[in-house]
């Protein structure tokens, strides 16, 4: 009868692992989440793309015209408070890798006196 | 008014408008005119070495998919090293060239991908905004380049690349020893 139950235990927390192993696949990495927040239209000069709808500790902006860069170009973050951090500014296309120290929305401009195509510029956090 | 006066006025207006045009291209207020060299890189035509490989974290970045002539960064030259800031030359697709930065210490990278013509007459550059409000300056120059200079302070390139840190206001002189080139960092 002991070792009846004790089988029983090891099949239950051999299927217990195996549903939490496949639930832990379907969560995306802590840490790693993304977004584009500028897809594939012109920039005018000075304009500036944003994602303002969530602040989050974010580690990565990039802009990325295309292969043909050869303009100014600048990412930046800005805190809800208005604080401004990780400025970066870029001959051509750009990207600020950075520790999540400030809770803020991301931004991208070119800086160019001329409008020019933008692919994309993402952030991740 | 008369059609005299109109045609005076025309005629001023197009005058200083030619005069303008003039002097932004002899340099008052225009950069990036001169040329120096080809625009070739010879940092990056070195032998290459182990400590030239890219960390795998830059080339996990999106940055590296979009820019890289190859995904695993080949032909990436470490040209600088600056305490924790090392500094790489990474061929780049379509033609374009790369400047990229790493900061072990400071746990930062940035990255910097632009057609190669743009050395002929200026640098492929980074400008970081310092909390001080000052700039940290790293550049990529075409051979022929041997200094870049700010605020009074002068520094070599060497092979091929420049570090200026603490620079004040929004031009940076690049130049070689019978020309140079003015870069505008903005506001």
């Amino acid at each position: 009868m002991v070792q009846v139950g004790s089988s029983l235990l090891r099949r239950r927390a051999l299927a217990a692992t195996f549903v939490a192993a496949f639930a832990l696949t379907l969560v995306p990495t802590a840490g790693a989440e993304s977004q584009i927040y500028w897809w594939q239209h012109n920039m005018a000069p000075g304009e500036q793309g944003f994602s303002r709808t969530t602040a989050h500790n974010h580690t990565y902006n990039e802009l990325y015209f295309g292969p043909n860069a050869g303009w100014r170009s600048e990412v930046w973050e800005i805190t809800p408070a208005g604080y401004r951090h990780f400025d970066k500014d870029c001959v051509g296309n750009c990207f600020n890798s950075h520790p999540g120290y400030y809770y803020d929305y991301p931004y991208c401009a070119n800086r160019d006196s001329s409008t020019h195509f933008v692919n994309d510029c993402m952030d991740r956090w | 008014m008369t059609s005299r006066k109109l045609s005076l006025i025309v005629l001023t207006v197009a005058v200083a408008g030619i005069a303008a045009a003039v002097l932004s291209q002899i340099g008052l207020g225009g950069s990036g005119k001169v040329q120096i060299g080809t625009g070739k890189v010879s940092a990056l035509s070195r032998a290459g070495r182990t400590s030239d490989a890219l960390p795998s974290s830059v080339l996990s970045y999106p940055f590296a998919a979009h820019n890289f002539a190859s995904p695993d960064g080949a032909g990436a030259r470490l040209v600088k090293t600056d305490g924790s800031l090392e500094l790489y030359a990474v061929p780049g697709k379509s033609g374009m060239v790369c400047l990229i930065e790493v900061d072990d210490l400071a746990q930062t990278a940035g990255g910097a991908c632009a057609d190669r013509h743009v050395l002929l007459t200026g640098s492929i550059y980074m400008a970081d905004r310092q909390e001080d409000g000052s700039r940290q300056v790293v550049g990529l120059v075409g051979d022929g380049h041997a200094y870049a200079e700010a605020n009074g302070r002068r520094t070599s390139v060497e092979n091929n690349v420049f570090v200026l840190p603490e620079v004040e206001g929004s031009q940076v002189t690049i130049g070689s020893a019978t020309a140079a080139q003015t870069i505008d960092l903005g506001d």
